[in-house]
């Protein structure tokens, strides 16, 4: 009896439960108190505005499972818009070609991470930050930091604000990644060694895995990705600049984080990843929304606070809950005890 | 144990939220069902640029002058990162709230097009201010200067500075500023047309930072000997560069002019540091601006119309679609001590 | 020789960048623009020596730019109300400790990864700057520039006042078991802690120590123009973080050294204004400051990898 009510108490306090409970308060506090929340046309707001950043999540979180970090996919968006701008005008290819080509020079950049991190063993936090400023830079260079490409194909801007079954576009670009990400890292045996590389890449290693060459798949697929998010950004916002996913990295990473993947490998889910983006896309629109707030004028700075204090609270609360059952073991066996410090 | 702390911690943000919003305020929803009755109480919505920043602040001040002499109700957003999708998705978010008017400086004037026309099909009056987007997707535009004007006036008066010879810079914020870009155009034109022995040596983005600007200027200083001129096109800029040019002992050799407030560059100009800063007022934009959406949104104001009765600005012309704020100013060390903003 | 290899190549590529500009571009060498550059450079300095600390013990901190910016708009405002430098220099080391403190206990006692924790104070506190100052700038009076000196007595104060920073920082981490323990946390922390040393102590210690090295670099900065622009701290994290990083500091901790981070910030800091003496178009800058740290990193792991194949 006691033992199942333990179990039981497990799920329910599993750190993904808890973050659609989080989820679900949001949302019922929005729905009853931020005005015009429910509506339809502001869910399909919702997707449309979170479609990017939430594939770049999808694609950021088997890399953090790892134990790794991709800060380049914003820049490499910025540059895949660019040269998606570059193809379809400058060298006048048709589109189809043209994104082609663009995403197959994502995974090249995705494939330049991953050798620089696998083939010389080099931290990825330092080797992305390096293409963070190399990518961003490349697609600054290209367009001389002004050019702006506009008039694109209409009916691949048609796509920005298309709809089947009813349903955007943006949605069903998510859900194909979500079910791609979700059978990869939770249905296969390669997802099961990102996990078991996250948690011990020497144990791993020693049981006959390749570390080095499943490594590198994550950063390859988070390069294309990037790319396909770079079209999407491109059909939305009807034009291409080197700016484009200025800042999104650390969104995703916020997303996934949220989500309950560990950065320090080992653990992670794509339906954890998926509320993390859900949450914080929620709050983004929401709390602009609420009357006070939307009076005091203050929606977009209230939206980024909000979103790091969530952050902050859903990393510290385990730690407090630790540090709380520990001073009671303390003043039960009368002897000191301090939680590992964990390495970055 | 510590899993309910968690979960305790969690569920107390939520219900912190209800206890803020228990003493909410409900401002009357402008929903645009509304019958188009005579003067019948708007929701307007005000987006700058982007948010803390010290000109659109200004601006912002204005915008609340008028709101609170027309008696309307005022949303007031916009981007605080850099991301180019920021203003889209603000306006769209706006479209399901339900504004009557929404009075937006677009950072994109193609990009964010699509978005306004969206609103315009839900019967949203759209007017810009400060920048353009394409004129099909809002009704008026206020005008504090043309690009056009603005760049002939930035040249014309670096040219007057450095008696129409030599050799001169300009620092601008990031290369990808759509509007900073069409200034440098229009400088650029003028240049090429009036100036013939003037030459532009260098542009150096300063991400608008004073401190970054300060450091462009004093490279550009150093390895360019025989400079006359530095443009600051951006408002940290001006400051930034005068700093610069004060540390190099250059102070009057080199000229200065820029785009900035008057409030951040009053020292250097009666130092003579800086010898000229161009700005329109910046709070009657704001003003001109919610005025102008106010009688768009109760259809007093209508395409092809000439003039413009603007409260306290009197009557303003009204060139094609454009309400003309009037020309901008040039603040100098005599006069800056006339303005406070 | 072989010990200080890597800070010994970067200065090489250093010496080589100023031996190019000697030759093409001899402006560069003017003594008053080049004694406002590096007293330009010296807020920066600070802040790399706090993310040499930082990063020897295998943390990093990603929030020194928003802290940067709330220590300047500190001390900024208690030198505008007409109080005294030492003072608004003990508003900025306090802002700054606090913001540090906070980094450190969640880090050091909760255990949270700390890319993660400062990724989250870094969005806080730059909120929080934009909501309280909505980027005015704020005008101070006269006489805190320069400490009121002259101009050049104030900038040659100021890198003094750095580079003694520079090597009194050098001598404690090279010296004095303090340092050490940096050193031996960032290697293997429970080695450290079984060895006698107390990481958590020592991490929340480097977290504090980062955020008061942040309230002097915003007072350097602060000295230098009479005016404080609130957006002063964008983007210095990464300048901090790359400086070290090319300086040969090691992001997973345990080595590396301070005069690196220095040489390292000197290269990225000299590059900008090659490419202006140069004469390359400034849309250049951000892809060559990339492939230099690119190069920097290859150039680590080709040797890593020589040495253990």
């Amino acid at each position: 009896m006691a033992h199942a009510n333990r179990s039981l108490k497990n799920i329910l306090l599993r750190h993904e439960v808890l973050l659609l409970l989080v989820l679900g308060c949001e949302i019922a506090y929005f729905l009853g108190f931020a005005r015009n929340f429910g509506t339809a046309d502001n869910l399909t707001n919702i997707i449309r505005h979170s479609a990017e950043i939430g594939l770049l999540a999808l694609a950021m979180m088997p890399v953090i499972v790892t134990g790794g970090i991709d800060l380049s996919i914003g820049s490499l968006m910025g540059l895949c818009a660019v040269l998606f701008g570059v193809l379809t005008h400058d060298a006048h290819m048709a589109t189809l070609p043209a994104a082609a080509v663009t995403l197959a020079v994502g995974l090249a950049a995705g494939a330049f991470n991953a050798l620089l991190i696998t083939a010389l063993r080099l931290p990825p936090l330092i080797v992305t930050l390096g293409t963070y400023s190399l990518f961003r830079g490349l697609a600054e260079a290209v367009t001389q930091g002004t050019k702006t490409y506009r008039d694109f194909d209409p009916s691949f801007l048609s796509l920005g604000e298309a709809r089947w079954l009813g349903v955007p576009f943006q949605a069903w670009c998510l859900i194909g990644g979500a079910l791609f990400y979700g059978v990869l890292v939770h249905a296969t045996t390669l997802g099961r060694s990102f996990r078991s590389i996250g948690f011990s890449p020497e144990g791993t290693r020693y049981a006959g895995i390749s570390v080095q060459k499943r490594t590198a798949l994550p950063y390859l697929l988070s390069g294309l990705v990037a790319a396909v998010a770079a079209l999407l950004f491109t059909a939305r916002l009807r034009q291409a600049r080197a700016d484009a996913g200025t800042g999104y990295e650390l969104l995703a990473i916020t997303a996934v984080v949220l989500g309950g993947t560990s950065i320090f490998g080992g653990t992670g889910s794509v339906y954890g990843t998926l509320a993390g983006i859900a949450a914080i896309a929620v709050l983004n629109n929401g709390i602009g929304r609420v009357p006070l707030v939307l009076k005091a004028g203050i929606g977009s700075e209230l939206a980024a606070l909000c979103t790091g204090a969530l952050l902050l609270i859903a990393l510290a609360a385990p730690g407090i809950g630790r540090i709380l059952s520990n001073l009671g073991q303390r003043r039960a066996a009368g002897a000191p005890s301090a939680p590992k410090l964990e390495k970055n | 144990m510590k899993r309910s702390r968690f979960l305790v911690s969690l569920l107390a943000i939520p219900s912190l939220l209800v206890l803020v919003s228990c003493n909410k305020s409900e401002p009357a929803a402008g929903s645009g069902s509304g019958s188009p009755g005579a003067a019948k109480k708007l929701t307007i919505a005000f987006m700058p640029k982007s948010k803390g920043n010290s000109y659109f602040v200004a601006c912002e001040k204005g915008a609340r002058e008028a709101v609170k002499e027309l008696g309307v109700d005022l949303l007031f957003d916009g981007p605080t990162n850099t991301d180019p999708a920021k203003q889209n998705e603000i306006v769209e978010n706006w479209i399901t709230l339900g504004v009557d008017v929404m009075a937006v400086a677009c950072e994109n004037r193609e990009g964010i097009s699509g978005a306004l026309k969206k609103a315009q099909e839900k019967g949203i009056k759209v007017v810009t201010f400060d920048s353009d987007t394409t004129p099909d997707a809002r009704s008026f535009f206020v005008n504090q200067a043309t690009p056009q004007g603005l760049g002939e006036t930035l040249m014309d008066e670096a040219a007057r500075l450095c008696g129409e010879e030599g050799e001169f810079a300009i620092i601008t914020a990031t290369l990808t500023a759509a509007n900073m870009n069409e200034w440098r155009k229009h400088i650029e034109a003028r240049l090429a047309a009036k100036y013939p022995k003037m030459k532009l040596v260098d542009t150096k983005p300063c991400d608008d930072q004073k401190d970054k600007a300060q450091q462009e200027t004093t490279n550009l200083l150093s390895a360019n000997p025989n400079l006359k001129c530095v443009m600051a096109i951006c408002s940290p800029a001006v400051p930034g560069a005068a700093e610069a040019i004060k540390q190099a002992g250059k102070a009057g050799v080199v000229k200065l002019l820029g785009l900035g407030l008057p409030s951040e560059n009053k020292a250097y100009l009666k130092e003579g540091v800086t010898q000229s800063v161009i700005l329109w007022k910046v709070a009657d934009l704001g003003y001109l601006t919610i005025q102008t959406a106010n009688a768009v949104g109760q259809g007093t104001l209508k395409p092809g119309a000439k003039t413009f009765q603007a409260g306290r600005l009197g009557e303003l012309t009204i060139e094609d679609t454009s309400i003309i704020l009037g020309k901008p100013f040039i603040f100098n060390k005599d006069n800056v001590d006339q303005f406070d903003f | 020789m072989n010990r200080y290899f890597r800070e010994l190549s970067v200065a090489a590529a250093l010496a080589l960048l100023l031996a190019l500009l000697a030759v093409f571009a001899p402006h560069f060498y003017q003594p008053q623009p080049l004694l406002s550059r590096l007293t330009a450079q010296m807020p920066t300095l600070v802040l790399t020596l706090g993310m040499t600390m930082v990063m020897l013990t295998r943390q990093i901190d990603i929030s020194v730019g928003s802290q940067f910016g709330l220590c300047a708009v500190v001390a900024g405002l208690v030198s505008a109300g007409g109080h005294s430098l030492a003072l608004s220099l003990a508003a900025a080391l306090g802002a700054g400790a606090l913001m540090g403190a906070i980094n450190g206990w969640l880090v050091a006692w909760m255990g949270l990864p700390s890319i993660v924790v400062s990724l989250a104070t870094m969005v806080t506190w730059a909120e929080a700057l934009r909501l309280f100052q909505q980027g005015k700038f704020i005008n101070l009076p006269a006489g805190v520039q320069w400490f009121g000196l002259s101009q050049t007595a104030g900038q040659v104060a100021l890198i003094l006042l750095g580079l003694s920073l520079l090597a009194g920082l050098a001598f404690l981490l090279k010296n004095r078991a303090g340092g050490r323990h940096l050193y031996a946390v960032g290697s293997d922390s429970e080695a450290a802690r079984l060895s006698g040393i107390h990481p958590q102590k020592v991490t929340f210690g480097v977290f504090v120590a980062m955020g008061l090295l942040v309230g002097v670099a915003a007072v350097f900065n602060l000295v230098q123009s009479p005016q404080v622009d609130p957006k002063c701290g964008t983007g210095l994290e990464l300048k901090a973080v790359a400086a070290a990083v090319v300086g040969g500091v090691a992001v997973n901790g345990g080595r590396g050294n301070v005069w690196g981070a220095f040489v390292g910030l000197l290269l990225l800091a000299t590059i900008n204004p090659a490419l202006t003496f140069l004469h390359v178009e400034a849309y250049w800058e951000k892809a060559i400051q990339g492939l230099v740290i690119l190069l920097a990193v290859v150039a680590d792991g080709l040797r890593s990898k020589r040495q253990s194949p």
